[in-house]
């Protein structure tokens, strides 16, 4: 039994795709969520962890191949690409091997597709599509989604309840949402710098950095907001900037 | 007084010579001050003869000459410049003092001065910008009798004895400055006549060629076939008076005009070998009926016996057809109507070229439309594929529906070959499309339309309409999360249709607010400004992340033009 999770913008093409799996006898799947966009899927996904999701590749504001490089590879579920017609796409599935089914989609399409899933359910490298940096990162604010782009964000920390970004709003100050998006993920796709085990800073939005007893450091951005360096951060930072 | 008598009647011979000259094209360069190197060249060469002519027919007195070599020299000066004065002067000069006498210095001397004296003249009036003067008979009596006295004046000084000399002048005197002061005013005066005579003939060939450049102007423009070439063929009979006009492309007679239309029916297939040779070599043909024969070649009755035909070449001097000029066999052709039949071919070779042109630039626009609606993006259409196939399973009547807004919308986008539309059918056209888009993004897509009713029966060009709403929606509202809202207004202002295609995704900017603009969209504003004008067309604007504007305008009532 496999969870999945359906991703895709247009409401009918989710029904007709989850009633199509639950047709097949191939493999058993139980569609846990279905999502109508990237930044819901993205959710969806960290939260429920699935074996395996169904993607759409054309989507508002982030796209499916954008989806997959904001998503964490160590945890990275099994993907079955799903598009009407794109040709670029189409041509790097083809060329990586990657599972990909056809809208509308055929019956037995999907059951070949699937029977291959089954059969090497091992991780596959999505690299190729996704080493792409970062150009817009969702983020859940009050009853809306938020999409910054990498240089509105100062500081991105980690605690219990998830991933937070405190951003440079352009007249309140220093904002803070919640992100779905692991630090590491943003720590290899944007800019943004490691200057401890749970804080990420952007480098063009430190205004100062207090040196601390212990070899410690903390840094205050030009928002106000202030991130903690650990002493073995400090150091690649002082070799950034060229502070000896 | 018998001396006047006798130079007088000398100088009649010598005008009828003149008189005849004057009948020459020999003559011709003489009526036009070009200053040209040929023109200055036959003055010379013309005046030096009658100078010397003027030596020959004087009468030899005293061991001198009478004679009106004068009028050569003065004439050569006054029509050819100070420089062929001179040389006509020197040249009769030489020659009076290759003949001997005890005056024949003084008489090269007076007849190279008198050439000058006319050349100075012709200076004077040409510096003054007084050309018509020069030709004036009277001022060709003062200056001969100017230089008449001159040269009695040089005979005095120069011709020894003195005494002799006294004696001649006394003598020829008064009949040498009548003679040749009225003799120069005569020969001006037939050149005068001459000069007016062709003025008239050019003013009247001039008009007539206006006249028909102007009333078959843009006619071949529509295209060169049977029913244009036959107005034009009208046109060119009735204002050259010829017997009957024919054009014809390289097969056949496309128009006839004239005596002889009852055989020479367009269609018939060119029978005739001198139209064959007028195509194959290019060339021009003129079967005048007496050196080169002409008989019909269609109808032994037939009462044309003389042919002009002129080949019209397009570019690269490729022959498009011919267009022939007759005249019945009792009639000659006037040379008016021969060299204005070259002309009229050229004119009409430009018009066909540029009808040609014209046919290009509209067959581009039409494959570039084609282009447009093949561009029926794949997207789409396996989308609302997929769209219909999950609604099959949840509303079949719904399904049965979609497809037939799905074919209607194709079935719109097959018929490439009308050009325009009411703003109805343009609408219907949006409708089944919408239909289609609104399931698909059934919960994150509004449209609102809003047309005011007067417009509906407005005519527009084919995809006017449905290119900015499948833009607005492409580009515009399925790139939100939610919440996308199409407006599609129209109503008039000042006279103008102005319809707008307004969504609420404003994400059509580019950097520093420049407009990008696809394909589709240039075309829609082209053929809105080739239907209506270059003021008019397409027009987009956008508020970044809030609003996107495409508006159109064209003046209201007017059904397009400009494509067939």
């Amino acid at each position: 039994m496999l969870k999945a999770i359906v991703i895709d913008d247009e409401q009918y093409a989710r029904d007709e795709l989850i009633a199509l799996i639950a047709e097949q006898q191939e493999v058993t799947i139980e569609v846990v969520a279905s999502c109508n966009n990237a930044i819901e899927g993205l959710k969806k996904v960290n939260q429920l962890k699935p074996d395996l999701i169904f993607l759409d590749i054309q989507m508002p504001q982030i796209n499916g191949i954008e989806m997959l490089g904001m998503l964490d590879p160590e945890t990275m579920p099994k993907v079955i690409f799903v598009t009407a017609f794109d040709e670029y796409a189409l041509q790097a599935f083809e060329d990586n091997a990657f599972d990909y089914i056809l809208k509308p989609v055929e019956p037995c399409r999907l059951r070949k597709t699937l029977k291959r899933v089954k059969c090497k359910m091992q991780q596959e490298n999505y690299q190729v599509l996704t080493d792409k940096p970062l150009s817009l990162i969702p983020c859940a604010g009050f009853n809306r989604y938020l999409l910054l782009k990498p240089s509105e964000i100062e500081v991105a920390y980690s605690d219990q309840s998830g991933v937070h970004i405190i951003s440079q709003q352009s007249d309140k100050g220093a904002a803070e949402t919640s992100c779905s998006l692991s630090l590491k993920i943003l720590e290899e796709k944007t800019e943004l710098l490691r200057c401890h085990r749970q804080y990420l800073i952007n480098p063009n939005a430190i205004r100062e950095i207090k040196l601390l007893d212990n070899a410690l450091a903390e840094i205050v951005t030009v928002s106000g907001a202030v991130a903690p360096v650990s002493r073995r951060y400090l150091k690649m930072l002082k070799d950034r900037f060229q502070l000896h | 007084m018998e001396l006047i008598f006798s130079l007088l009647q000398q100088l009649s011979v010598y005008l009828v010579l003149a008189y005849l000259l004057s009948k020459t094209p020999l003559f011709m360069p003489l009526t036009m001050l070009s200053g040209r190197l040929s023109h200055r060249l036959t003055c010379y060469v013309i005046f030096s003869l009658f100078c010397i002519l003027g030596t020959y027919f004087g009468l030899a007195i005293e061991n001198a000459i009478a004679n009106t070599r004068a009028i050569g020299a003065v004439m050569g000066g006054l029509l050819g410049g100070p420089v062929v004065g001179f040389a006509v002067g020197l040249t009769g000069g030489i020659h009076r003092y290759s003949m001997g006498g005890f005056t024949d210095v003084a008489c090269a001397i007076s007849t190279t001065s008198e050439g000058l004296l006319g050349g100075l003249v012709h200076l004077y009036y040409m510096r003054r910008g007084l050309i018509e003067r020069i030709f004036n008979p009277f001022l060709a009596l003062v200056v001969l009798l100017i230089a008449e006295v001159m040269q009695m004046s040089i005979i005095l000084l120069v011709a020894k004895p003195y005494e002799q000399a006294l004696d001649l002048v006394e003598t020829i005197a008064l009949p040498m400055i009548i003679a040749n002061s009225v003799g120069a005013a005569l020969f001006m005066s037939i050149i005068q006549d001459r000069k007016t005579i062709y003025e008239k003939y050019s003013a009247s060939f001039s008009s007539k060629a206006l006249t028909i450049a102007e009333r078959t102007v843009g006619i071949l423009s529509g295209g060169f076939n049977q029913e244009n070439t036959q107005k034009v063929a009208q046109i060119i009979y009735e204002e050259t008076g010829v017997g009957a006009v024919s054009i014809t492309d390289r097969q056949k007679i496309m128009a006839f005009i004239g005596i002889g239309a009852d055989h020479h029916l367009p269609g018939t297939v060119i029978s005739s070998k001198h139209t064959k040779q007028a195509i194959d070599n290019a060339e021009l043909i003129f079967a005048d009926g007496y050196e080169i024969a002409y008989q019909c070649s269609l109808s032994d009755h037939c009462k044309l016996g003389a042919a002009l035909i002129i080949p019209l070449l397009g570019s690269e001097n490729q022959v498009l057809g011919t267009i022939k000029l007759y005249e019945p066999k009792q009639k000659l052709f006037s040379s008016l109507n021969l060299s204005l039949g070259e002309g009229l071919a050229k004119l009409l070779s430009n018009q066909i070229l540029n009808s040609r042109y014209h046919d290009q630039q509209t067959l581009l626009t039409q494959a570039e439309l084609r282009l447009l609606q093949a561009q029926v993006n794949p997207h789409f259409l396996f989308n609302a594929l997929n769209t219909i196939s999950a609604v099959i399973r949840q509303d079949p009547d719904k399904a049965r529906q979609l497809i037939v807004h799905l074919s209607q919308f194709f079935r719109r986008n097959l018929k490439h070959n009308i050009e325009s539309v009411t703003l109805q059918d343009e609408l219907k056209h949006i409708h089944a499309y919408l239909e289609i888009e609104l399931a698909r993004f059934s919960d994150r897509l509004t449209v609102n339309i809003n047309i005011d009713e007067v417009l509906l029966s407005q005519y527009v060009p084919t995809f006017t309409l449905q290119p900015l709403v499948e833009n607005a929606i492409k580009h515009g509202t399925s790139t939100q999360l939610e919440n996308g809202i199409i407006d599609v207004v129209g109503y008039l202002q000042n006279g103008l249709v102005v319809l707008k295609v307004i969504d609420n995704a404003g994400t059509y900017c580019l950097n520093n607010n420049e407009l990008q603009q696809g394909l589709g969209l240039q075309i829609v504003d082209k053929r809105l400004k080739n239907c209506f004008g270059e003021q008019y067309g397409l027009r987009m604007s956008c508020e970044k992340g809030s609003t996107t504007c495409a508006k159109i305008k064209f003046p209201f009532n007017k059904s397009p033009q400009g494509e067939r």
